[in-house]
């Protein structure tokens, strides 16, 4: 002892000079003694020390020329005390053996050629066994091996196995919970336990207040919970870079930084910043009381499960977001039905109330115009003499202006009877009320008139289906060009409820499109209807107007050229809503026009 | 060749007594209560003995190989499945989840190999009044078929194989593991005479 390690290096390279070796021996053992990367003791049978290699006389700063010749157990007594004896003296029996580090971890207590916290001693494999000399057993050899560095790597890998493992199942935990936040305690007392961390605290930012809380903590000794009710790292609460503050000899520190923690008997800490998509959502910090340190590697570990975090409250929050946004726009939904009812509901009322109006309006101005009417023709058949031909002109204009207004009432009368009267549904044969109407009508319109028998039966009102086909009838027969003879077809055809051909864009207007009928039969259980054509070749309509024909007092033709009240459509169109049926037509000025209704099939 | 009842009676016996040094050994070497059983001891010849190791011990095995020499020449084995081999080291050394054998676990079956293998050899140097030296032990993994194809008893084929299946209690657990001592002709019928004359002995 007492010599450097420097000084018997150099000895022993001024010995390397002389090519025999030092010793004078022969070559290979020569070689063992100055090279061999292994310490080398050899002991006679006394046990006292004959050979001492260099790597010995480096490793234990003990040169040979002060322990060859001495008891080795003496040397090393606590070879003996640990009853490691035993196997240099079996092997002055014969018996060769290996002590393994793990099991007794080192023979002779050398220091430690490895900078490694907690390995005080060089980690050895050795290896005891006799030496023979012409066939007995002479002595003892022990080759000492150093696996500090071995060892220390191994247990580096077994740490790094134990951190990926835990990252690995910090991972499938976080990406598996979908509501990360209620099962994060049981992830981080893991974590806690891995790393040597005594407890762990989550601060998780308000959404409202913008404000850190602490949203969960655990192994907070008694005590140290109201130090750690406010986030004691105030420096990270609004970080946005997921960089970990390590607070290393909490105990040593003035600065305030370290306040909270000294005052709860913190040692050591770290705390990283929850930061996803830029935004810092909290921070997550460990804490020890026992070590003053933070190791190195802790804090990437950390700074990775850190981020995986972030990552799932992130997503959490989002999907607790969008929940509530969908929930929102369901209650939307429901508060625009219930007012779209009330108003529907509102709008019925007041239509009805209107309808009412008008037929008591239509049906008291009967009278009136009937008595001018009445007045009018006295005046021309029973005074015609005394009325000067001015006046004459006057009450015929007047009497011919009643007319129109008797007949403009009478349809409106129609109209609002159509609107309010009640349906009573039944299944139907549409020819004879055709051929009933055309016998009412006058030999030029029946002639014009082709029926392509036979017409499907349907479900309808008889005298609403009357009066609607009267009016197509009509007005197929009215809107001819002059000097032209109307040619009119009628036929019917089977069509889907539902089907393309009933809701194609050709169909340009329909007044509407399913309404519950509101007599007593119900709607045709089977999706078979019936549409009925009236076709003529007459002037035609141009699309624009196909809507509002059916509008009450609108004419897609000037009054002046075709007599009318512009009551017709509106009438055919009310009527076939009243029976739960639709109507439309088909139409290009001057080619003509189709003009269809279509019923449940009878 | 055939072992008679008594004869196996007395090696089994022998190694007995070799194995009660070897678990004390263990036992203080570990802190735990360490047990040895000698179930089965039996004489193989050369072909039947990759043959019924691989019976009982799949893949690869490691093996803890010691030559020894003197009056009687041989090579002593200790096998065991990799499987075993890990859990024996987990048990005593009180290191869970290693994937693999690493360096300072192929110590430590080498090591309790050493002791095993030691027990027993003590023991038949003790029986023969010889003094049998041994060389230190080195452990391997490989399949059976080559540990048995790779041995050689004093530079020519080993002939005669002493198999001993050894069970291991440590802590409750169970492992197994075959001591093989592979003998020379010349080794076997010494030992086998020795044996008689032991016996003859106790007897007296």
């Amino acid at each position: 002892m007492g010599r450097s390690r420097i000084e018997i290096e150099e000895e022993h390279l001024a010995s390397m000079q002389d090519r025999t070796g030092p010793y004078g021996e022969g070559p290979l053992l020569s070689w063992i003694k100055q090279f061999a990367p292994y310490g080398v003791i050899t002991l006679n049978e006394a046990f006292q020390v004959e050979t001492w290699n260099h790597w010995m006389e480096i490793h234990s700063s003990r040169r040979s020329e002060e322990v060859i010749g001495k008891d080795f157990f003496e040397l090393y007594s606590e070879v003996r005390e640990r009853k490691l004896a035993a196997h240099f003296e079996r092997a002055l029996s014969g018996e060769a053996c290996v002590l393994s580090s793990a099991l007794h971890h080192y023979v002779l207590a050398l220091p430690c050629t490895f900078r490694e916290p907690g390995m005080p001693h060089m980690l050895q494999t050795t290896r005891i066994a006799p030496l023979f000399e012409k066939g007995r057993v002479c002595g003892v050899v022990v080759i000492i091996e150093d696996v500090s560095q071995r060892e220390s790597q191994a247990e580096a890998l077994r740490r790094q196995q134990r951190r990926d493992e835990i990252l690995s199942w910090a991972l499938a935990h976080l990406l598996k919970a979908e509501e990360p936040r209620k099962t994060v305690r049981q992830l981080f007392f893991k974590i806690a336990q891995h790393l040597d961390f005594d407890s762990f605290s989550l601060y998780l930012r308000d959404a409202e207040t913008g404000i850190l809380h602490l949203f969960t903590a655990g192994g907070l000794p008694t005590g140290s919970e109201k130090d750690f009710a406010q986030c004691p790292f105030s420096s990270l609460s609004d970080s946005k870079s997921p960089e970990m503050l390590v607070l290393d000899s909490v105990q040593d520190r003035s600065e305030p930084e370290y306040a909270i923690l000294k005052r709860a008997g913190v040692s050591a800490a770290v705390a990283v910043p929850l930061v996803s998509n830029d935004r810092n959502l909290g921070l997550l910090s460990f804490a020890t009381w026992s070590r003053p340190t933070i190791a190195a590697g802790e804090p990437d570990l950390l700074t990775t499960i850190s981020q995986y975090l972030a990552t799932a409250l992130d997503r959490e929050n989002t999907s607790r977001q969008l929940r509530q946004a969908k929930e929102q726009l369901a209650d939307h939904a429901r508060l625009l039905e219930k007012t779209v009812q009330e108003r529907t509901s509102q709008l019925r009322e007041t239509v009805s109330e209107l309808e009412t109006f008008t037929y008591t309006l239509a049906h008291d101005l009967k009278a009136p115009i009937r008595g001018i009417t009445g007045y009018c023709n006295l005046l021309l058949e029973e005074l015609a003499e005394e009325l000067s031909p001015g006046v004459n002109r006057i009450v015929k204009r007047l009497s011919r202006t009643s007319r129109n207004m008797e007949t403009l009432v009478n349809d409106l009368l129609a109209f609002s009877r159509v609107s309010q009267q009640q349906v009573v549904l039944s299944r139907l044969e549409v020819e004879p009320i055709i051929d009933h109407l055309l016998a009412m009508r006058m030999p030029e319109l029946k002639r014009a008139v082709t029926v392509e028998k036979p017409l499907h039966s349907v479900v309808a009102n008889q005298e609403l289906l009357h009066q609607v086909l009267a009016n197509l009838i009509d007005n197929a027969f009215k809107f001819v060009q002059p000097q032209t003879s109307p040619k009119i077809i009628i036929r019917s055809e089977l069509v889907q409820h539902g089907s393309p051909s009933t809701r194609s864009g050709k169909l340009v207007f329909s007044s509407v499109e399913t309404k519950q009928p509101c007599g007593d039969l119900p709607v045709a259980t089977t999706n078979q209807q019936v549409r009925i054509w009236v076709i003529d070749e007459g002037i035609g309509i141009s699309p624009e107007l196909h809507r509002k024909i059916f509008g009450i007092f609108e004419r897609g033709v000037t009054s002046q050229q075709y007599e009318g009240t512009g009551m017709g459509l509106a009438i055919v169109s009310r009527a076939m809503q009243r029976m739960g049926g639709t109507c439309g037509v088909e139409s290009e000025s001057g080619k003509g026009s189709r003009f269809w209704i279509v019923l449940p099939a009878g | 060749m055939e072992l008679t009842a008594s004869q196996t009676d007395a090696l089994t016996e022998l190694i007995n007594i070799g194995y009660a040094r070897a678990a004390a050994a263990l036992s203080e070497l570990t802190g735990h209560r360490i047990s040895l059983e000698v179930p089965e001891v039996a004489v193989h010849q050369r072909p039947e003995i990759a043959e019924s190791l691989q019976r009982v011990v799949q893949g690869d095995v490691v093996s803890v190989n010691q030559v020894f020499s003197g009056p009687i020449n041989g090579n002593a084995l200790l096998l065991l499945d990799r499987g075993a081999a890990m859990l024996l080291n987990q048990l005593l050394t009180d290191r869970s989840g290693r994937p693999e054998l690493d360096g300072a676990a192929r110590e430590v079956i080498t090591e309790v190999g050493n002791i095993v293998l030691n027990a027993c050899l003590g023991a038949f140097g003790n029986l023969l009044k010889v003094q049998v030296s041994f060389t230190v032990p080195s452990l391997q993994i490989e399949s059976v078929q080559r540990v048995i194809s790779s041995i050689t008893v004093a530079g020519s084929e080993l002939e005669y194989a002493l198999i001993i299946h050894t069970r291991f209690h440590v802590r409750a657990s169970d492992v197994s593991g075959y001591l093989v001592i592979i003998l020379g002709v010349t080794s076997l019928e010494t030992l086998l005479l020795e044996l008689q004359k032991w016996e003859d002995r106790e007897l007296k």
